[in-house]
């Protein structure tokens, strides 16, 4: 099975800041909606463009909204 | 769904119909004997019409369908399609792409093999549209494939 690297805490953090909508977010960082659920997935991994804009919305540092699992793939 | 895949189906669905029409006519063609040059020509004229009208009048209607739907879902008089693509809706439609060109270009080394084969020039153009039509559809698929794993 496919186990994804890079893991993110999206959802969490949006919960913190007022309960965000999946779309508020879309909107600030100017993606679809579709990108934010794919995210939270963790099915696609965003590029470090949308990654810093999302840590920017958030108020945090990027490796308190994402971070690298390299243990992942070695278990497949 | 988001108006991306929505565009995609229609697109997938608006190839499959024109490959079917394709298929009926080049049928029809060899069973009545006028399987001729004109005749192979004159429907490569229409199958690219075709696809180049439907095309464009799918993309249309994809959009009025979408805003009417969002409309009496939200209420609003004037609703917000998601139609712009974003890094992933990029990244998929390159990959759609890839897989297009791909199947594009098995076809046209396939349909040269008819030359080969002693076949005349009429079924290599034949098997040209026939690919190309078919590498539309596979990379549509791929397409609404990627949209569903998420990437």
């Amino acid at each position: 099975m496919d186990k994804r690297q890079v893991r993110n805490n999206i959802r969490k953090l949006r919960f913190h800041h007022n309960e965000m909508t999946q779309e508020q977010l879309a909107e600030k960082v100017g993606v679809t909606r579709q990108t934010i659920i794919a995210m939270e997935q963790e099915k696609y991994s965003p590029s470090l463009e949308l990654a810093f804009r999302i840590a920017i919305v958030f108020g945090v540092p990027l490796e308190e909204v994402f971070s690298y699992d390299a243990e992942a793939k070695k278990t497949n | 769904m988001s108006f991306q895949q929505k565009n995609i189906t229609v697109s997938l669905v608006n190839f499959t119909l024109i490959l079917g029409f394709f298929l009926f006519r080049v049928i029809q063609m060899t069973q009545s004997d006028s399987f001729t040059s004109a005749n192979i020509f004159r429907l490569w004229g229409i199958i690219i019409g075709l696809a180049i009208v439907v095309t464009i009048i799918g993309t249309i209607l994809t959009h009025i369908v979408s805003a009417i739907i969002e409309a009496i879902r939200t209420g609003k008089e004037d609703p917000k399609i998601e139609d712009f693509e974003d890094e992933r809706d990029q990244l998929i439609d390159l990959r759609g792409t890839r897989v297009t060109y791909t199947v594009s270009s098995i076809g046209v080394f396939l349909s040269m093999l008819a030359f080969v084969l002693d076949q005349p020039p009429l079924v290599l153009f034949t098997l040209l549209i026939f690919f190309g039509l078919v590498a539309q559809i596979v990379g549509d698929i791929s397409r609404l494939v990627l949209y569903r794993r998420g990437f």
